[in-house]
């Protein structure tokens, strides 16, 4: 979802700021729920990010000049308040993904498949272990190289928009976008999935 | 199989130095750069080359159909809608912790 600059920033806070944050909160909210969803995993921690985000932007506000999007510097909000939440929650460690990771090793690992043969996408992710699967292999991607992957092939931003939200140049995006796609790729075609009928899929027993 | 590390293929590289081998030269090669053939973001001479080289290696014809399914299935991934007892409550919350400093 696209959504235009606002064109003047306010100039009177304590006047404007609770009509213009209503307005900023009613056509954002459900684009930043998802990206936090998408982010978290779960409702509760995406419920937190939102209103993480919603407090930043409040206070904000005022100094917002319109020179990005209202989505973008949402989106931004949203992930920097994201990178803290976690830190703090977890202290979890970042580990980088190497491409030399990647190379299959094997005949049977280059040729690994994922069962959506015939299938929509959604048809496919009716299947819940495959579904879990997904989820399950985006919640183990390191944060930074998730939130390229949510941005980018999730919430459908280029590369250079994704650039500006994460504070990186466009060749560092893809870097980390490829390296998250090819984490998730091993992840979902290195399981046992079944399909529909119960049986093992093809091409994911090598 | 070798975890080979070779340079990233080249402009004007020549198709017929493709090795059809899993994992090695330029299958490796292509690996690198399998995110920007998918996103049509190479040139069109290398585009040409990598297709040259698809056709004629089925690992890697199969593996970079792995990699556009999962992005495929990553730009499908549902997600659970907002209530909107939960948009109230939150707006609430939000508005509740800027007011009290």
């Amino acid at each position: 979802m696209r959504t235009p600059a606002l064109k003047t920033a306010p100039t009177s806070p304590a006047a404007q700021e609770p009509d213009e944050f209503d307005k900023l909160y009613r056509d954002h909210v459900d684009l930043i729920y998802r990206y936090a969803h998408r982010l978290c995993g779960e409702t509760e921690s995406a419920k937190d990010l939102v209103q993480e985000t919603f407090l930043n932007a409040y206070r904000g506000l005022k100094d917002f000049r319109g020179e990005a999007r209202v989505s973008t510097w949402l989106y931004t909000i949203a992930s920097r308040a994201c990178i803290r939440m976690r830190r703090k929650r977890k202290g979890e460690p970042q580990h980088e993904l190497s491409l030399e990771d990647f190379v299959p090793t094997s005949e049977g690992e280059f040729r690994l498949q994922i069962p959506v043969d015939g299938l929509s996408p959604e048809e496919a992710l009716q299947n819940k272990e495959l579904r879990q699967a997904l989820d399950q292999a985006i919640d183990k991607l390191p944060k930074k190289y998730r939130m390229a992957l949510v941005l980018r092939d999730m919430e459908g931003l280029t590369a250079k928009e994704v650039g500006t939200i994460m504070g990186l140049n466009e060749r560092a995006v893809k870097s980390r976008l490829h390296r998250a796609r090819l984490f998730v790729r091993r992840e979902l075609s290195a399981r046992g999935i079944t399909n529909h009928d119960g049986h093992p899929s093809e091409g994911l027993r090598s | 199989m070798t975890k080979k590390k070779t340079a990233t293929t080249k402009k004007g590289s020549t198709p017929s130095s493709h090795r059809h081998t899993a994992g090695q030269g330029h299958c490796v090669d292509l690996l690198r750069q399998l995110s920007a053939f998918i996103d049509d973001e190479l040139p069109s001479d290398i585009c040409r080359e990598i297709r040259k080289h698809l056709g004629a290696c089925p690992n890697c014809e199969i593996f970079i159909a792995s990699l556009r399914q999962t992005v495929i299935l990553c730009r499908h991934r549902p997600v659970p809608p907002l209530k909107a007892s939960d948009r109230v409550a939150m707006r609430r919350a939000i508005l509740g912790e800027a007011n009290a400093k």
